[in-house]
């Protein structure tokens, strides 16, 4: 019995010998990040609110990603892999976020990047996309990031702290108000810009008059109206997503008999907070009393001129693509996928461990580096054997040890068709000097 | 004081909205037998019914009419095509709140897919503003509360002086008694789910006229203070639903007026755990027309 055994344990071992031969082979064929068969697709995954209370967001994201991969696919593709695009829903709230992360990662092993990861799920995500080596470029403007040490994570949007104070930089120093009212959601995205706000209003000698926190989706505010209107405020700045501003703002125009002049954030630039605003206000009360801060976006450029055109041509998968044409967050994360893609060519790999850190030195440059506007230019300078620097449409990219690139900040304001157009600027030596007065 | 005042005018407004939707909702239980989830994303979908109809050169008010009829139609079909087959089979008090969840989720996200994430606004002016004193409504505000008056003495009169309402009390307080007493009972529930459903219908366009701004996510936000108002004036009693809209509606104005407006639903809903303490079955039950069912 032993020795039938001794020869069946022989001949399985031979034949388990081939098997194993074979099943060798056949990994080496399918498995690894570096030996995917050529042709088969490169996912970007969008991990952001697609539902609930900031639905918008979500949208303006998948505006990016699509004519990011019809110039990657229309020029070759990575390394010959395609680009696809797929979203995956967090509902803005962690507990969801994680659990459509963990999905994400484990269905997609041709996951080559992340956009999105906002402010309502960052903290919880983040630290799962960097366990995982995922390169992120995310939307999330908490100060936890500002200096951070997840080396997958990339940021092309300044800090929201910084956003607060480009709010009060126009309020104080553009157009001299000293009477401000705070009126933002209670959301966690919403309420990052509260604490440097007051700080920076208080260090800047103006009155805070008033600070409220809206609950979300409320059906009315008026008795929080009256209690600012009873404050008397000069201006009032604000981010409260959804239908939350419109509500609020239409019943202060109702009980004011008039709009107040109001500062919105960086996210109220946004063709759907317009069109909601606008609806309940009226386009011409939006037009004549509000403002905003935003990313200093030239809108011209090669690199723009492409995106533009590719954005169009997105309309036949998303229609409303081309209202993000003038949208700060669409045009940095569109950036960031020509960027990482990019840095896959450079780096001949398709490795996520192996070109993340190319990213930051196709933004940034290295020395020598040939300046680039569009992907299939890149493409070809890195296959020619030069360095390049891509600057795309967002314009160019200034990473620091961090991985967080920033530059200063422009006032807008809607024209009557929902465009934005620059009416003022904040440089960053200003909003520096408003950072070292509100101690941070 | 003045503040307070206002508070007050404004809770009135809240109260009409919710009372509105809240007495449909709390008949659907006491005759029907069910708790509803669907009702705050019926109440959404109406309110984009005379969206569509006002966008289309309509006035809102016939736009309202027709979320009226909205409401009525898809209530009765609702109950007609998932809810009553489920009933018939003996589906527990539970698989029939998993079954009206699942009816929630369908439309909610049916009418997502149909008008999109998007806050949408009514076409309509407010009209003028009227002063009270310290109390300021619209000229809207004041037609809301009216309207929300009117079906308050309509439902007090249909059930107490009417054939069908003393059917309704009947069938709500025993259903097979009240057939072999020759009450045609499924008659009686299609008549209740077209009514409370002509309620849902209006409910969500007056609110979303109320709020200047809505969108197909509106519906859950809906269905919690209506909820809160119908348990808190006793399942299944439209007079406690009343009382009911009336405690959250004036709470929530009034705390946002004292605290922070953060705090405006958890005041509300703190009373109402309050309530349900000391007196679980609600604050009018047994002392209204319908009786808690089941």
């Amino acid at each position: 019995m032993n020795g039938s055994r001794i020869k069946v344990g022989y001949g399985l071992g031979r034949a388990g010998a081939l098997l194993l031969a074979g099943l060798l082979l056949l990994l080496s064929a399918c498995g690894g990040s570096s030996g995917r068969a050529s042709n088969s697709p490169l996912v970007v995954g969008i991990l952001a609110p697609f539902t609930g209370p900031d639905a918008a967001l979500g949208p303006a994201y998948f505006a990016a990603c699509l004519p990011a991969a019809r110039a990657i696919n229309s020029a070759g593709g990575v390394l010959g892999h395609p680009i696809q695009c797929k979203q995956f829903d967090t509902r803005g709230d962690p507990a969801d976020a994680v659990p459509a992360t963990r999905q994400m990662i484990a269905s997609t092993p041709n996951l080559m990047m992340v956009i999105g990861c906002t402010s309502d799920e960052a903290s919880s995500v983040v630290p799962i996309l960097d366990q995982s080596h995922v390169p992120m470029f995310c939307m999330t403007g908490q100060s936890e990031f500002n200096k951070s040490s997840f080396r997958y994570f990339h940021r092309l949007v300044p800090p929201d702290e910084y956003d607060a104070y480009a709010m009060v930089g126009i309020a104080v120093l553009l157009d001299h108000y000293d009477r401000i009212a705070l009126v933002f959601g209670n959301d966690i995205g919403s309420q990052t810009f509260v604490p440097p706000a007051v700080a920076a209003i208080k260090k800047l000698g103006a009155t805070l008059t008033i600070n409220q926190a809206l609950a979300l989706g409320q059906a009315s505010y008026r008795t929080e109206v009256e209690k600012l209107l009873a404050t008397n405020p000069q201006v009032i700045l604000t981010e409260a997503l959804g239908s939350t501003d419109a509500t609020y703002l239409a019943e202060l125009k109702q009980l004011h008999g008039g709009m107040i002049p109001i500062i919105g954030s960086s996210a109220t630039v946004d063709p759907t907070w317009f069109q909601a605003v606008s609806a309940a206000i009226g386009t011409d009360a939006l037009v004549s009393s509000y403002q905003a801060n935003n990313e200093p976006t030239t809108f011209n450029g090669p690199g723009y001129q492409q995106f533009k055109k590719l954005l169009a041509a997105s309309a036949s998968q998303f229609a409303s693509a081309p209202k993000y044409a003038t949208h700060p967050p669409t045009l940095h994360l569109y950036d960031g996928i020509i960027m990482t893609a990019l840095a896959m060519v450079a780096a001949k790999s398709t490795d996520r461990t192996v070109y993340n850190p190319w990213i930051v030195k196709i933004g940034n440059g290295t020395a020598g580096a040939s300046v680039v506007y569009t992907y299939g230019d890149g493409v070809k300078a890195l296959q020619n054997g030069k360095a390049i620097r891509f600057v795309g449409a967002g314009g160019p990219t200034h990473f620091n040890q961090w991985n967080n690139s920033q530059g200063g900040y422009i006032v807008v304001r809607y024209t009557p068709t929902g465009d934005t157009e620059t009416v003022g600027q904040l440089t960053q030596a200003q909003i520096d000097h408003i950072a070292s007065e509100a101690g941070v | 004081m003045h503040i307070y005042l206002s508070a007050f005018g404004f809770g009135l407004v809240s109260m009409a909205v919710i009372a509105i939707g809240a007495v449909g909702f709390t008949m659907q239980f006491g005759i029907a037998n069910l708790i509803n989830l669907a009702y705050g994303d019926v109440m959404a979908a109406s309110a984009f019914v005379a969206y569509g109809i006002n966008h289309a050169g309509a006035s809102i008010w016939l736009g309202l009419l027709a979320s009226v009829a909205f409401g009525a139609g898809i209530s009765l079909v609702l109950n007609r095509a998932l809810y009553a087959p489920f009933q018939r089979r003996g589906t527990s008090h539970l698989g029939m709140v998993i079954v009206a969840l699942a009816a929630a989720l369908i439309i909610s996200n049916v009418l997502l897919a149909i008008v999109g994430p998007d806050d949408v606004s009514y076409r309509m002016s407010s009209g003028p503003v009227i002063h009270l004193g310290d109390v300021v409504l619209t000229s809207v505000q004041v037609a809301i509360i009216v309207i929300a008056v009117g079906v308050m003495l309509g439902v007090h009169l249909l059930l107490t002086s009417t054939r069908l309402g003393k059917a309704m009390r009947a069938t709500a307080a025993d259903p097979t008694l009240a057939r072999s007493c020759g009450i045609p009972t499924a008659r009686v529930i299609d008549a209740v789910w077209l009514i409370t459903g002509a309620l849902c219908g209006l409910a969500g366009t007056v609110a979303a006229m109320n709020s200047e701004s809505f969108a197909a996510s509106s519906g859950s936000g809906y269905l919690i203070t209506i909820l809160a108002a119908a348990v808190l004036g006793g399942a299944g009693q439209p007079y406690g639903a009343m009382l009911g809209a009336v405690l959250i509606g004036e709470a929530t104005e009034l705390s946002a007026a004292a605290l922070s407006p953060e705090y405006k639903e958890v005041v509300a809903f703190v009373i109402l755990v309050i309530v349900m303490i000391l007196r679980p079955q609600g604050l009018l039950a047994k002392l209204g027309v319908l009786e808690a069912a089941g």
